[in-house]
């Protein structure tokens, strides 16, 4: 008998039913044809506070300094630069940086030197790192995340602020979102307009490599240690009377200068910025699949190959 | 309307005194009610300003007069389904005529629950339907069921111009003025379903109440003019009271769809906006089901009262009156729905009119799927001439022996020798309906008249009629097959089984009730 048959079912076998039919520990997604009718899910924010907390900080550097650290080293090949840029600036900052990977935050956190490390805090989606409570924890747990509204608008970062007005430093991924093709995309004016507001500095990050490491839709970086360098650049302050849409883009061009200088050379860099000539980094006009191929071009590495003999 | 895609968590399905998840082929057509209307917040207030400004009429208060002969007939417990948590709105609205009639003067005031051929309601049940105050002010001499065996209680009214004979209550007939209290759950309650029907005896109701009337309601949920011939022959039913003059102050009351209280909530929600809460509630309850004894889980059952919010109460003349009580419960229960498909799936619940406090018996299996809830449409059937029906229900081969001694030997008498309704009817009606037996049993104890069983038969005759095959899921195979269904021991057997019907890739069109919606099929 069918009945009978389903009320020996055990419960695990219903607990495991409901937790692949509901998604359990993935991000809730409503039926396509639903889509239309069901209003958004009732705003609610992790709490993240937690992870700042003198327990949370510690936490945090044995996870970055014991775990993340040994690990991204291990399987790729970083190399930082510019870290004397933050010698002659007082905190609270801005860390803007071109974001390519999952691995940016954590190479970031973990090249910048202990002492900024343990006041930073990294702005994350909140659509996609707080949808789920376990991807919450972990963000704001290893990244000091704090989630922030895509949307835009004054509520998206209101976190932000209260952060800076406690002494924060703040990551920021201007772009909104990881690039599909490897090239920097349009800037959203939301950080410039929190940068002036709260007047703070800026300091311009190029991540050179991260994507050709570990691009959007992997989630380990690719065998062979693939190179990447992160290059810090000098701290933009925000002008009297900037619009913020000036400041964006005085941002995009910082990054810019930061991803010709590590193709080429500082001096050669500089002169190209004198001469307004740093090459575009939103990539080469065409098809997708031509701004893909040239974005994914695999990052030359530095020095001697080495020889075996 | 929801399309079932791989996004879509598994369903909620209805068994009996049972649910399940059930996975459904991508492409299916789910057909869930709207979302539940918000309850009026002062209902008091809303009965009383609804009797004092009525619909074509002259308000309440100015048709009570000392002296008069006043009579309150009041739905009976087949409404609301599942019982409505105290306070029902019966006792609400009661409460404020009570008190305009005592203001009035008025002194000659009975009760009667209009239960027609169904069984008397206990004086628990009355209680709970009035409220305390009612019962303890007119129980048992003033707050009576209704008798539709006792000689000397009917009164013959006349006959339609169709010549159906009108026999209602005397006492109801011989009063100065007829209140009737009702709940509107379904589209086909209400209007001249009320008095004409609630109100009447066999020698009445057997004019709509048989094969050819049934056959030719497409549906008895859509009561327009030329839809629905019961409906019809109510309202001609109707118009003979009122040309012989008996006058009726209808109060009619719609509810919204909140039908399931906690810790049972996850069954008012469509599954992909199911919390965590309720995916635990989901958990626990169906644990806790299938663990339970049988007797256990069944009193579980029996205790569910749901938290009803009104939504409309509507007073004066019967038609004014139902023209807006169904616009209210069309607003809550319509939903417009884009063609047929070839298979229709239903979860039967575990209640339905005629098994409150009671057992539902395979009789009122056949009469909740192929009877009130293939119906559930205007227009057409979601269903397609010739397609099949599945049903999810382990139909027991159990009868309550009190409330449904003539289901039993229907059953066993009756549909052991054939399930066509018209032979049915032709052969064996007139026999149970008269067997002084089943009379007594009506009268004196708590049994449905010895014709119900009959009219449940025929509640389906439509659907029998129209469907190609009935296929049910978990249910008792000896069962099924003593009323003319296939049983299945899963859904995808069914869909298998439905194959040879309909085809290897039928479309599929699931009715998510409870609560209840109606289809609007264009």
């Amino acid at each position: 008998m069918a009945a009978s048959s389903r009320r020996t079912r055990s419960l695990a076998d219903e607990v495991r039913e409901v937790a692949r039919g509901w998604r359990w520990g993935r991000r809730p997604v409503v039926p396509r044809s639903a889509e239309r009718v069901t209003p958004p899910a009732k705003v609610w924010s992790f709490p993240t506070d937690w992870a700042r907390t003198e327990a949370g900080r510690a936490a945090r550097d044995v996870i970055l300094s014991g775990v993340m650290k040994p690990i991204v080293w291990n399987e790729t090949s970083p190399e930082v630069f510019g870290l004397d840029n933050l010698d002659h600036l007082t905190p609270p900052v801005m860390f803007v940086s071109n974001h390519s990977s999952h691995l940016d935050a954590t190479l970031i956190l973990t090249t910048l030197p202990p002492k900024w490390r343990n006041k930073t805090a990294t702005a994350a989606a909140k659509d996609y790192f707080f949808d789920v409570w376990w991807r919450s924890a972990f963000t704001a747990l290893v990244y000091g995340g704090f989630p922030i509204e895509r949307g835009g608008g004054e509520r998206a970062t209101e976190k932000a602020r209260e952060l800076v007005r406690d002494g924060w430093n703040l990551i920021v991924f201007p772009e909104g979102t990881r690039t599909q093709d490897g090239w920097v995309q349009r800037f959203r004016h939301g950080s410039a307009r929190l940068a002036i507001d709260l007047g703070m500095p800026v300091v311009p990050i190029a991540i050179v490599g991260a994507y050709a490491a570990m691009p959007k839709g992997r989630s380990w970086p690719k065998k062979g240690r693939p190179p990447i360098r992160v290059r810090y650049g000098p701290a933009l302050e925000p002008e009297e009377g900037e619009t913020h849409q000036a400041f964006s883009l005085r941002m995009q061009h910082a990054i810019a200068e930061l991803f010709d200088e590590d193709r080429t050379s500082w001096w050669e860099a500089r002169r190209r910025a004198a001469a307004g000539q740093t090459p575009r980094i939103s990539g080469p006009q065409g098809p997708k699949w031509l701004r893909t191929w040239e974005g994914s071009r695999p990052v030359r590495r530095r020095g001697t190959p080495p020889v075996w003999r | 309307m929801l399309e079932v895609d791989e996004r879509t968590p598994p369903l909620l399905v209805h068994e009996g005194e049972g649910f399940r998840l059930q996975k459904f082929p991508l492409g299916t057509r789910v057909i869930y009610p709207p979302d539940s209307l918000p309850g009026i917040r002062d209902v008091r207030g809303a009965i009383r300003h609804a009797i004092a400004n009525p619909l074509d009429s002259e308000p309440l208060a100015e048709l009570l007069r000392p002296g008069m002969k006043l009579t309150i007939a009041i739905d009976d417990i087949s409404l609301p389904l599942p019982p409505m948590r105290s306070p029902d709105v019966r006792q609400l609205v009661l409460e404020e005529v009570i008190e305009l009639a005592a203001r009035a003067g008025v002194e000659d005031l009975k009760l009667t629950m209009a239960n027609s051929l169904h069984r008397r309601m206990t004086a628990d049940e009355i209680k709970h339907a009035v409220g305390e105050r009612v019962f303890r002010s007119f129980y048992p001499n003033d707050l009576t069921n209704f008798d539709a065996e006792d000689p000397n209680g009917l009164a013959f009214i006349g006959t339609t111009e169709k010549g159906e004979e009108v026999e209602i209550s005397k006492r109801a007939a011989e009063s100065d003025l007829l209140v009737y209290v009702n709940i509107n759950l379904v589209p086909m309650d209400g209007g001249h379903k009320s008095v004409p029907i609630g109100l009447a005896g066999y020698r009445s109701v057997r004019h709509h109440h048989n094969v050819h009337t049934m056959l030719h309601s497409k549906s008895y949920m859509d009561p327009r003019p030329g839809r629905s011939a019961i409906h019809d022959s109510a309202r001609r039913m109707g118009t003979v009271l009122r040309d012989a003059g008996i006058r009726i102050f209808t109060i009619e009351t719609t509810l919204n769809n909140d039908v399931f209280p906690d810790p049972f909530g996850f069954m008012n929600k469509r599954e992909w906006e199911w919390s965590v809460k309720d995916q635990a509630s989901y958990l626990a309850a169906k644990k806790a089901n299938d663990l339970a004894p049988p007797k256990l889980r069944h009193q579980v059952y029996l205790r569910i009262q749901s938290p009803y919010g009104v939504t409309g109460v509507n007073a004066g003349d019967t038609d004014a009156v139902h023209e807006r009580t169904l616009a209210r419960l069309h607003e809550q229960q319509l939903v417009e729905v884009e063609g047929q498909s070839d298979v229709l799936v239903l979860g039967i619940p575990y209640i339905g009119p005629y098994n409150v406090n009671s057992i539902m018996n395979p009789i009122l299996v056949h009469c909740m799927g192929p009877g009130y809830l293939f119906n559930m449409y205007r227009n057409k059937p979601v269903v397609r001439p010739g397609g099949a029906l599945i049903m999810f229900h382990p139909v027991p081969w159990e009868f309550h022996q009190v409330h449904h001694p003539s289901y039993v030997d229907f059953f066993e008498e009756v549909l052991s020798e054939t399930t066509d309704p018209m032979t049915i009817e032709s052969k064996w009606e007139q026999q149970y309906a008269t067997d002084p037996w089943y009379i007594h049993l009506y009268r004196t104890s708590y049994a449905y008249h010895g014709v119900h069983p009959f009219y449940m038969w025929y509640w389906g005759a439509h659907a029998l009629d129209y469907l190609g095959d009935v296929i049910v899921v978990g249910g008792d195979p000896k069962a099924c097959a003593r009323m003319g269904y296939r049983a299945a021991s899963s859904f995808r057997d069914a869909l298998e089984m439905a194959g040879e019907t309909v085809g290897r890739s039928p479309s599929i069109s699931y009715l998510h009730v409870p609560p209840l919606t109606v289809a609007d099929v264009r």
